[in-house]
């Protein structure tokens, strides 16, 4: 991707709104003010598909940014290029202080800073549920053992399922396992939360129980990125709500502004087919 | 396996029109006789007839094996170049060192099938466990009714007292000692293997018959698997030149019959080692051409194995902020292997039969001997070759089978197909 393509029109999360500002600029940071995550000109190219477009957006520290948008539109992308599960093709992404590069140690350094939650949960199906939670802090914080089985142990309380540590996950529901997940990426004490839409895979009576650990761990301070179709959650948790469409940031805004009084026609007529 | 048959039988029971069984079977036997085999006239002269073919096929086979059979060829063969070939006795090595081999190694597989306890999967039925055991058991007391003392029947015993020792043991290990099992373990494979050719390797040249048999299948196997595992992950590496190097190797070697690797192992292999070097024997290069021949197979079965871990699995991995190795190591691999346990296990029984082509580059594994002993002036020209051959068909039949039940108990263990 060269620069000359990489932004045909200025992006119009960063265009300059009325004084009411009722949008929120997506380059300045929310939460404590701080920056921890800041995306600047970020594309994505998948061959000649561009699924990215010029993504600016700067999450601070403990905040929460719920994503939402059309299928397609490059969520679940944009989460990705977080923790380099995918590769950005052009522009910077700073995590926690760290530009992202091309540099394993690089990588692998902002990965145990990111934890991330999948749609379809990703627990390893050979391991128990204490395994699965364990693995990271032993291989790579070097945890003992027992200091790591005790911490996962505080964990699925908070999770509210300590019952289940020594089970294989395919005895467990498709909440419990999603609330698994979320305890596994917490035990690796990341700074970031990245949520790719944590409860598309779930029964709708599953959906609440991952919700509330969510809302939970917002409510801790958790700086978080929300992939997720659940406007409920959004309405009540988020700091704000960024919508996008065609791998580009439409808007950016507070929930109550984003919900109420949404300033783009593409966030319009989205809103209007959801709600 | 029982339930294996009842699924078959269920489905197959609309063809036939026979109505299920009532739960619980109120009709007695003579109900259930009416109505399965004796249903119509249509379905009456088929049992009548297939019973009858049935009946006439295991009158003659229960007359040959009990009433006509010369089974002298085996027992005076003597049964003991079937077992060992005919020149162990110049190796110098004891039956009782031999016998503290196999014991050892009947341990060895003992821990290994302890290990492989920590079920997942549901518990194996009464009859499966039956099934399981019941046709090892009746190879076994077949070839040990050929035997003329008691002693090798209280060996038997022995080795399977080992076996089960084995298995306690494993359950038992704690702490340091278990985190060691696999070190452990390799050191007893060894410690076998020392045994059983008198801790000279150059030994296994003068073996024979089923201890030939075992040594080159066991050896082929051990040394295949290894390599079949790095060849599969070579095959997926992303670096430059390791692909290349995997496809090469499994591509040059499935593309070649066998055989024609055992002869270039017997007359070409020569050429692979510097002027001056001493040549191994015929039977270690057999060996190392059914290890290179098993391990290109191997690699693909892991490598169907290593792709059917879904991406997602290796994801989580990376998101967790693990390294590529550890991921292999403790996320794809474990997953990979035991889905690949069915497919390898096909591969390592396909392996122990392919050791009888060792006949065919003149080596006296089980098949080999057979010629041996037929050349005997008491056995020559007088018709003996069917007991023979159906001896040795019956003892590979039986290390087949029981490798076959082993896997298994293993698949049923580790919940292979259920997640």
């Amino acid at each position: 991707m060269t620069d000359e393509t990489s932004n045909p029109t200025p992006s119009t999360a960063s265009t300059p709104t009325s004084s009411g500002a009722v949008m929120s600029d997506a380059t300045v940071a929310g939460g404590t003010g701080e920056p921890m995550i800041t995306l600047t000109d970020v594309d994505k190219l998948f061959g000649d598909f561009q699924a990215l477009k010029g993504i600016n957006l700067v999450v601070g520290k403990q905040e929460v940014v719920v994503v939402i948008g059309p299928s397609g539109s490059g969520k679940s992308t944009l989460i990705r290029c977080v923790n380099h599960l995918e590769k950005h093709t052009s522009g910077t992404i700073i995590v926690d202080g760290t530009e992202l590069t091309a540099d394993i140690r690089n990588i692998q350094e902002c990965r145990r800073e990111c934890g991330m939650v999948f749609q379809s949960f990703n627990l390893f199906p050979h391991m128990t549920v204490l395994d699965n939670i364990t693995l990271g802090p032993r291989r790579v914080r070097k945890k003992p053992k027992a200091q790591a089985e005790a911490e996962a142990m505080e964990l699925l309380e908070m999770v509210k399922i300590p019952e289940q540590a020594r089970k294989l996950p395919g005895a467990l529901s498709g909440g419990q396992q999603q609330r698994v997940a979320i305890a596994r990426a917490l035990a690796m004490q990341p700074k970031v939360m990245l949520f790719d839409e944590p409860t598309s895979a779930l029964d709708p009576e599953m959906v609440k129980e991952v919700l509330d650990a969510m809302q939970s761990l917002a409510e801790s301070g958790m700086t978080m990125i929300v992939v997720t179709h659940e406007m409920g959650f959004a309405r009540a948790v988020a700091d704000r709500v960024a919508f996008m469409a065609d791998g580009e940031i439409v808007e950016v805004g507070t929930p109550e502004h984003f919900f109420t009084n949404p300033q783009e026609e593409r966030t319009k007529l989205f809103l209007s087919q959801i709600l | 396996m029982s339930d294996d048959f009842g699924a078959v039988s269920a489905q197959e029971e609309p063809l036939y029109g026979a109505p299920r069984l009532p739960e619980g079977g109120t009709g007695g036997v003579r109900a259930i006789l009416r109505d399965n085999l004796f249903k119509d006239l249509k379905n009456s002269i088929l049992t009548l007839l297939f019973g009858a073919v049935l009946a006439f096929i295991a009158l003659r086979t229960l007359r040959y094996l009990f009433v006509t059979a010369r089974w002298e060829i085996i027992y005076d063969g003597p049964l003991s170049f079937y077992m060992v070939g005919k020149d162990f006795g110049r190796t110098g090595i004891s039956y009782e060192m031999l016998w503290a081999g196999i014991y050892v190694a009947m341990f060895t597989g003992g821990i290994a099938a302890g290990l492989g306890n920590r079920s997942a999967g549901p518990a194996m039925s009464l009859s499966a466990r039956a099934a399981m055991i019941g046709g090892p058991l009746f190879g076994v007391v077949f070839i040990l009714s050929m035997t003329r003392t008691i002693t090798p029947t209280i060996l038997t015993v022995g080795a399977v007292g080992f076996l089960l020792l084995g298995s306690q043991a494993a359950r038992r290990v704690r702490g340091a000692l278990k985190r060691r099992l696999g070190l452990i373990m390799l050191a007893l494979v060894g410690l076998s293997f020392g045994f059983i050719t008198g801790f000279d390797p150059s030994n296994i040249d003068l073996f024979g018959g089923l201890l030939l048999t075992l040594v080159v299948a066991f050896a082929g196997i051990g040394l295949s698997f290894p390599i079949g595992v790095v060849m599969a992950l070579a095959r997926r590496s992303s670096f430059p030149l390791i692909r290349p190097i995997a496809v090469g190797y499994i591509e040059l070697i499935r593309g070649v019959p066998l055989i024609s690797l055992l002869f270039m192992g017997q007359f070409a292999i020569g050429f692979m080692f510097p002027p001056g070097a001493s040549i191994p024997g015929p039977i270690p290069r057999a060996i190392i051409m059914i290890t290179l021949f098993s391990g290109a197979y191997v690699a693909e079965v892991v490598r169907g194995g290593l792709q059917s871990v879904p991406s997602g699995q290796i994801e989580a991995g990376k998101a967790l902020g693990l390294s590529p190795l550890t991921i292999t190591r403790e996320i794809v691999l474990p997953q990979a292997l035991r889905n690949s346990i069915p497919a390898l296990i096909g591969q390592f029984i396909s392996l122990l039969k392919d050791v009888s082509l060792l006949v065919i580059i003149g080596l006296q594994e089980m098949l080999g001997i057979i010629d041996v002993v037929l050349a005997r002036r008491e056995f020559t020209n007088q018709g003996y070759t069917p007991e023979a051959y159906a001896f040795v068909g019956a003892v590979y039949w039986t290390l087949c089978f029981s490798m076959s039940r082993a896997a298994q108990r293993l698949e049923t263990r580790l919940g292979v197909g259920t997640r």
